[in-house]
């Protein structure tokens, strides 16, 4: 049984986690159940784009079904959704209620302030793993039903990484939340580090000498070692969670040692 | 001795970079009490509420709240604790039941029908979003989820604030009821007359220092009063200027002004050698009194630097 704190917080969260869970299912489906429909625009699609372009949105072919379930579910868009959800959600936990004044009642829970910030990062760690897990899920069950050409093992190995990507993000997120308490700060430094470590994966695949800059890059684990073709990789991916455990500790610690809500 | 006190604070200090909180806090209050602290807005007060609470760390100086540590017990001691704070927010957008419910279940269960009295006394409806209530509404949601629980020790910074006269009056028995039932009280406010009546006694603050710890009943005694006294014959100033604990004297033919602080036996004594028609003295003002303690004061100047 979760605890009233991890309750309350799944309830105070509520309307939003069915938002972006609906948008993220439907997106999911939509994409992959048009595959064959859009099979003639992608085509002309990558002959339009020049190679260079291509390389940076992280498409290497839209005809395969695993190079079209990389270019419209992994490689931008899906990433984008479920990170703004984490994101958003993630500085609900400290910073939101710091800032709007709800966080006095909710520490007069009598719980010692790691286990409070524990209930609060483990409601939403939880909420959001769900959000995250969904194309994945949903993939597992499309792929085979619209009979797309990928082995499962691959589909779920992709969307194994989208979670890890996500609790990587979390983590950075909530290590922001739990120093500053400042809701603006979380977003901004969790969404620039998103965009600017998206950029440098997609930069390092284009330019000779800046290879080196994708292994900084979180998306590089996530879908650089291409995952629809080459199914699992599991050090990739526990670099990912090791990363999102490792801020996550961080901002617990850091947070029980600050004041709150001054 | 620690087992008797509820509150206890040592040389408790905190400062916001060069901004002072408090400083050099030594508090006590028993168990069984009701204390009202007392002090201008930004005298240090919320900032004091906030260090028993463990929300803030103090800079410097040591406290117990209820024999526990507020950092390392924190778990426990919360749960002995009913606190409302000074600036009211509550987290999500339930209706007062489901909060209340959720305030309970977190503090190991409360019986409903306790929640339910509360809310009959205060005439609150709680099956209604506490964010469409007004203030007073939210004030009263607040109160219940401070004394649903029977805390050992209530916590309530400016607890009447939004309160109409009538729900102040029940709030205030439901303080009296608290400490029938052996619960110690420590309530804010920058008013005196919202504590004078309940507590037993009251420590007041300003500029973030503690200056006085009094019992409400020997306040009066120390009041400021205005004398007026009427002379048949004109009367000579000088015999007045001097006297311990009258100042202000103004002297007009047969009548004399004053303020006296304490007793007004050396005024009388004086007076006597006089023949005295009329002697007028205005009864002592508590708000007056409580007043003059921060106000005419030094360094109340400065009072606005501090936060709350």
């Amino acid at each position: 049984m979760p605890t009233a704190l991890v309750r309350k917080t799944w309830r105070d969260d509520r309307r939003a986690l069915i938002g972006w869970a609906v948008g993220v299912a439907a997106f999911t489906t939509v994409y992959t159940g048009f595959y064959s429909q859009f099979q003639g625009a992608a085509q002309l699609k990558q002959e339009a784009l020049p190679q260079g372009m291509l390389d940076f949105l992280g498409i290497a072919d839209m005809l395969s079904p695993a190079g079209y379930l990389q270019a419209t579910i992994f490689s931008l868009i899906g990433p984008l959704l479920v990170l703004m959800c984490a994101i958003t959600l993630i500085a609900r936990t400290i910073a939101r209620p710091e800032e709007d004044g709800g966080m006095e009642l909710l520490l007069v829970n009598p719980v010692s302030r790691p286990a409070f910030a524990g209930q609060r990062l483990a409601a939403t760690a939880a909420a959001v793993t769900v959000v995250a897990a969904l194309p994945g899920l949903l993939l597992l069950l499309l792929v085979p039903a619209i009979g797309l050409d990928i082995a499962l093992s691959n589909v779920a190995a992709a969307g194994a990484g989208l979670v890890a990507l996500v609790w990587c993000f979390t983590g950075i997120g909530f290590l922001v939340g739990a120093v500053t308490g400042k809701r603006a700060t979380v977003l901004a430094v969790t969404g620039v580090l998103a965009v600017a470590t998206y950029m440098a994966n997609a930069i390092s695949g284009m330019a000779d000498g800046l290879g080196w800059l994708r292994w900084l890059s979180p998306f590089h684990y996530f879908i650089g070692t291409d995952p629809l073709h080459t199914g699992w990789h599991p050090g990739a991916l526990l670099t990912l969670t090791a990363v999102g455990v490792v801020t996550t500790a961080i901002g617990v610690v850091l947070f029980d040692r600050r004041d709150v809500g001054v | 001795m620690t087992s008797d006190l509820a509150v206890l604070t040592e040389d408790l200090t905190k400062f916001y970079g060069d901004h002072r909180g408090v400083e050099g806090l030594n508090l006590e209050v028993g168990t069984g009490e009701v204390m009202g602290f007392l002090g201008p807005n930004g005298a240090g007060k919320t900032t004091t509420i906030r260090l028993l609470l463990d929300f803030l760390r103090p800079s410097r100086g040591r406290t117990a709240v209820l024999g526990l540590d507020p950092r390392r017990d924190k778990a426990a001691l919360h749960r002995q604790i009913g606190y409302l704070p000074g600036e009211l927010a509550f987290p999500g957008r339930d209706t007062a039941e489901d909060l209340l419910r959720f305030f309970g279940d977190a503090r190991g269960g409360v019986a409903w029908s306790k929640v339910t009295d509360l809310a009959g006394r205060l005439e609150v409806d709680l099956s209604r979003p506490v964010r469409t209530m007004s203030k007073g509404n939210k004030q009263k949601v607040g109160l219940i989820q401070a004394f649903m629980h029977e805390p050992a020790l209530l916590i309530l910074d400016e607890p009447t604030s939004g309160l109409d006269p009538l729900m102040q009056q029940e709030f205030l028995a439901m303080v009296r009821d608290a400490r029938s039932a052996g619960q110690t009280v420590f309530m804010s406010s920058h008013v005196l007359a919202e504590v004078q009546h309940v507590a037993d006694r009251v420590a007041i603050v300003r500029d973030g220092r503690l200056v006085a710890v009094e019992r409400v009943e020997s306040l009066g005694r120390r009041a400021v009063r205005a004398v007026e006294i009427h002379f048949h014959d004109p009367v000579d100033p000088a015999d007045f200027t001097d006297l311990p604990g009258v100042s202000d004297v103004v002297v007009s033919g047969p009548v004399l002004t004053c303020t006296v602080d304490g007793r007004l036996d050396p005024l009388i004594k004086a007076a006597a050698r006089y023949e005295v028609v009329d002697l007028l003295s205005a009864e002592p003002d508590l708000e007056e009194t409580f007043l003059s303690f921060y106000y005419h004061s030094e360094g109340a100047g400065d009072a606005h630097r501090t936060r709350a």
